[in-house]
């Protein structure tokens, strides 16, 4: 028997376990060894979110025995539970998705892309447990750095050139955020000699060197996030990706720096940055959710709207610094509004990037003018479709209903009304470039659809499975959770 | 309580049979029986109430009077539209994703009717609005894809309305969160002293107008009418659009006297109604001037709602369910006469125009008709004011408009190849037909409790007469001039608004491009990184 504790260390372990024993088994072991990391992971996630569920108390968990500052803490709260199980969820199902796609059959020569895929898919894995676990600001920034690193070559997969310039041009935006990053590390170590999010959180005062550390830091992750208006690296690197490997940056790779962020504004530093920062960002967000939507809906290509789309629900989390910094009786449901958006977003926008790969692969192309009758052609992949974007969309019952009503109720209920009207604009805009997909494809062309590949079901299955994920999130009732806040309110009784 | 589960229940699991092939072709053949639980549960369980269990969501299904009514008469043309839509389908390729449509309308629509929580009344009245869509773009017209892009933006526009409505009801009706399980009766109850309260009702009623056609937001209607298959329009046209009725019905807190609001309802409502019959009198498909007819019926509704809210009225929410189930079936029936008006061949003046006359002057409140009930039961609420005066002028217009529409139904040309097919759509258009008299007759006896003396006594039947005799005379003279009316180009003049709106957002998605474009260059990102971070720090250091 494990100790509950010694799990979180497991969670990181074990994929990083993976990508050394893939290296050494070549091609056709990778595979085998990703499928047993994703076991194992789902396994390991489940544990921890159980155990966080039955004691209602937050897991720690000391390496080697050195206790901050000194030594790392990795810590288990509701949010990491939350975010280890959704990570679980999107990783098996695009794990499960991509072995179509990345098998060495036995007598033919080793390919590079499939070794790459599951070692850097192991990676990400890596990177992203080690975000949601890791205790102290510098192991983030390392788990981050994991993250990025891992997440560059996925999308130059197919080595084409312009996939290379896009994967260039997220690395190289992705490491300016990081120097911003580091520099507000090295400020707050220099005034606090910790950066441990426990112990900083009880020292820090509110003074400019926390207030230009806080700045540089949260510029920085907001570059990687994709923030408007640094999202100049998400449409070609999301969209030129393989489907596989734009499902996960889309849904998890740009939630891990959002995470970081949101441990900085409320874990390491809380109530320091102030309401006008916070409106600031959530102003940023706005301006996402409508130039987003907007530019979803002009866009030609599949996969270039829902980049774009990305772009826009992205925008959605940044309410979340106004509504739940905000003290108040509706802080709690904006809490997990926000943290919802963010789970709900990451299973529907996988389940869609991987939808849109199979309708490139049967169709060879993924022009929408080019859907009509796609419907009857492939019916399954639409259907699955057409579920992801009713949790985009927000209407019920879907994830993405449930994360926008507690959001809303929030910006009502703490009288900040613009935010819900930029709610509702954007679930009008979703609605649009959703439908400009499915009308033609439900409808049109009487024309029998000739498809260049036939798509295999139980690849069609996993993809509506996991559209059928997003839409069971909508049974989630419409209340704070309690596994969410697990570790929240003991942290912030601590604080004041 | 077991019909109010199997209302729900049957549809969705009929839907889940289509997962299989062969059922699915099949389906269309059995989409009556849908709707059979639904009329079990108003006929036999009108005052039931059930809690759906509580593992995740607290959902509460729950009839009353009015609502049982609306569902039972709802049920009623959903049956009788799936028996037509058999014969009507039988052939046809589409068949199956029709079928799969219908059932997600129809479980919304009927459900709706029974919910009596904020959350499954949200989802029900979405599943219903936005499952139409499906039925909408099956239409055969070159333009149901546009057509549907259409409804479906306004549909979603209504409900992001009611969304924001519903969020900020359940902040007014509990003190603790939202919560789910909120019941809609409590938080409309908190409406009295709720600080939104004149938000709240403004969105509630622009969202629930979108839903019954209030002018402006009534462009969807003709065009999705003339586009849907002939039993889906006729579902669509009674049945689905009472989701809006059943909203104001449950929403409007009627029972605090707001004479501003209800004067802004009653106003809103008498221009619709008004409107609709002038636009409507210049179209030349009867299914135009029908979807007109709806838009100026719902006109009235609202404007009864209207009178409600100023005055309160207890008897209101019965009335409105009155006057909207006989509508739910006339409106529906005619419908289904007009597929079956090139059909029929020869019998035509028997078969289709003589109950479409009965029927449609009905709507304008013909005596002895169930119409003519129908607006005996308004008058009280619209009293002898301006308002009574309007409703009087409105029967005259909607006799105007129906003669228009039976003219155009009698001009409809023959099909080319008249099929077997009419005989067993006659079936159900007679069963409709009868039941447009039959129903509202044994509700005005049973449910009512009016009197037979009243509806029969002189002065009754001469107020009700007269109007349609003037309107009918007008329409009659009207129709030699009926070439050099005006033409309103397709749908209404609305339309062209929305034409250069959509120029007006077409030039600013093309500026927000190029802005897009400009800002993800290299040196202008890295300008704005460190301006995010300037921004940042100074906005924290300004608040010290």
């Amino acid at each position: 028997m494990i100790a509950p504790a010694a799990l979180l260390v497991l969670a990181i372990i074990l994929p990083a376990a993976g990508v050394v024993l893939a290296l050494a088994a070549g091609g056709r072991g990778a595979e085998r060894v990703a499928m047993a990391v994703i076991a194992g992971g789902a396994a390991i996630a489940l544990a921890i979110a159980g155990t966080l569920w039955s004691t209602g108390a937050p897991l720690s968990y000391i390496i080697g025995g050195w206790a901050p500052p000194l030594g790392i803490a990795l810590r288990a709260d509701g949010l990491s539970a939350f975010m280890l199980l959704t990570s679980a969820l999107v990783i098996g199902a695009i794990g499960l998705f991509a072995r179509a796609t990345y098998v060495q059959p036995a007598g033919t020569p080793e390919r590079r892309a499939p070794l790459v895929f599951w070692i850097m898919l192991m990676g990400v894995w890596t990177g992203l447990n080690a975000v949601w676990l890791a205790g102290d600001l510098f192991s983030l920034y390392v788990a981050l750095e994991l993250l990025t690193f891992s997440a560059v070559p996925l999308v130059s997969l197919e080595g084409k050139p312009e996939t290379l310039a896009a994967a260039l041009r997220y690395m190289l935006f992705a490491l300016i955020g990081s120097i911003l990053y580091l520099l507000g590390c090295a400020l707050l170590y220099g005034g606090y000699g910790t950066l441990d999010i426990v112990l900083l959180s009880r020292l820090a005062r509110p003074e400019p060197v926390v207030f230009v550390a806080l700045a540089l830091m949260t510029a920085g992750l907001a570059a990687k996030t994709a923030l408007f208006p640094l999202h100049l690296w998400l449409p070609p690197a999301h969209a030129g990706a393989p489907a596989a490997a734009s499902a996960l940056l889309s849904a998890l790779v740009v939630k891990g720096s959002f995470i970081l962020m949101v441990r900085l504004w409320f874990d390491s530093l809380p109530g320091i940055a102030g309401d006008g920062a916070a409106q600031f960002m959530a102003a940023l967000g706005s301006a996402a959710i409508i130039v987003g939507s907007v530019l979803a809906l002009r866009q030609e290509r599949l996969k270039l709207m829902i980049a774009y789309s990305t772009v826009a629900q992205i925008g959605y989390l940044f309410f979340l610094f106004p509504l739940a910094g905000a003290a108040g009786d509706w802080e709690r449901l904006a809490w997990t509004g926000g943290i919802m958006q963010l789970v709900a977003h990451a299973v529907a926008k996988a389940a869609m990037f991987m939808a849109a790969g199979l309708i490139g692969e049967a169709l060879g192309h993924d022009r929408i003018a080019g859907f009509a009758g796609l419907g009857r052609a492939l019916p399954v992949v639409m259907f699955a479709f057409g579920l992801a974007g009713m949790s985009l969309m927000g209407l019920p019952p879907s994830g993405g209903f449930v994360a926008k009503a507690m959001l809303l109720t929030a910006s009502i209920g703490e009288g900040q009304w613009w935010w819900a009207v930029v709610i509702m604009i954007g679930g009008l805009l979703a609605a649009g470039y959703m439908f400009r997909v499915l009308t033609p494809a439900l409808a049109g062309g009487a024309a029998p659809v000739i498809l260049a590949a036939r798509i295999s079901r139980p690849r069609q299955a996993i993809v509506l499975g996991l559209a059928i994920c997003a839409l069971l999130l909508g049974l989630m009732p419409l209340r704070p959770s309690a596994l969410l806040e697990v570790g929240r309110t003991t942290q912030a009784a601590e604080v004041r | 309580m077991i019909w109010l589960a199997a209302t729900l229940l049957l549809p969705l699991a009929m839907l889940f049979a289509c997962l299989s092939q062969t059922l699915r072709y099949r389906m269309s053949n059995w989409l009556s029986v849908a709707a059979v639980p639904g009329l079990g549960a108003a006929l036999f369980a009108p005052e039931a109430s059930l809690d759906l269990p509580p593992f995740l969501l607290r959902l509460r299904l729950s009839l009353d009077l009015p609502s049982a009514i609306l569902l039972g008469v709802a049920a009623l043309l959903w049956i009788a539209a799936g028996v037509y839509a058999a014969a009507w389908l039988r052939d046809d390729p589409r068949r199956g994703r029709i079928a799969e449509w219908w059932l997600l309308t129809l479980t919304g629509s009927l459900g709706v009717f029974m919910a009596a929580d904020l959350v499954s009344f949200y989802l029900l009245f979405s599943m219903v609005s936005l499952a139409a869509y499906g039925l909408i773009i099956e239409g055969r017209a070159a333009d149901a894809q546009k057509v549907g892009l259409i409804y479906v933006a306004l549909a979603v526009f209504g409900e992001a309305l009611l969304l924001m409505a519903f969020v900020m009801l359940a902040q007014s009706g509990s003190a603790s969160g939202p919560g789910d399980g909120l019941l809609i009766r409590d938080a409309v109850a908190a409406l009295a002293v709720s600080p939104w309260r004149n938000a709240i009702l403004a969105l509630i009623i622009g969202g629930f107008g979108v839903k019954l056609g209030m002018v402006p937001f009534h462009v969807w209607m003709p065009i999705t009418y003339r586009t849907a298959p002939i039993p889906a329009a006729a579902a669509l046209s009674g049945a689905a659009v009472k989701a809006g009725a059943i909203g104001l019905l449950r929403f409007l807190p009627l029972g605090l006297a707001l004479p501003d609001w209800g004067n802004v309802l009653t106003t809103l409502g008498f221009i619709s109604a008004f409107y609709a019959v002038l636009i409507g009198v210049t179209q030349t498909n009867p299914r135009m001037v029908l979807a007109f007819s709806s838009i100026s019926q719902m006109g009235v509704i609202a404007a009864v709602f209207g009178m409600g809210l100023g005055a309160p009225n207890a008897d209101l929410a019965l009335i409105v369910a009155f006057y909207a189930a006989h509508h739910t079936l006339v409106k529906g029936g005619l419908f289904l006469g007009v597929g079956l008006a090139p059909l029929s061949g020869p019998r035509r003046t028997w078969l289709v125009l003589v109950p479409a006359a009965i029927m449609g002057l009905g709507l304008a409140g013909l005596p002895l008709t169930g119409g003519a009930l129908a607006k005996l039961a308004i008058k009280p609420v619209l009293g002898d004011g301006w308002a009574g005066t309007l409703g009087i002028l409105s029967s005259l217009a909607t006799a105007l408009l129906m003669t228009h529409f039976l003219f155009r139904l009698a001009a409809l040309p023959e099909a080319v190849a008249p099929n077997a097919l009419h005989g067993r759509l006659r079936w159900s258009w007679l069963m409709i037909a009868a039941a447009s008299v039959v129903v509202p007759w044994a509700l005005y006896l049973m449910v009512m409790s009016g009197s037979v003396a009243y509806a029969l006594s002189p002065a009754s039947l001469w107020a009700s007469l007269w109007p349609v005799v003037v309107g009918a005379t007008l329409a009659a003279g009207l129709r030699p001039w009926g070439s050099r009316l005006p033409r309103v180009p397709d749908g209404d003049i609305v339309m062209l608004v929305a034409a250069r709106v959509a120029r007006v957002a077409g030039r600013t998605a093309a500026a927000l491009e190029w802005l897009d474009g400009a800002l993800r260059q290299w040196p202008v990102a890295v300008l704005s990184l460190l301006a995010i971070s300037a921004i940042l720090a100074a906005l924290m250091l300004v608040r010290v």
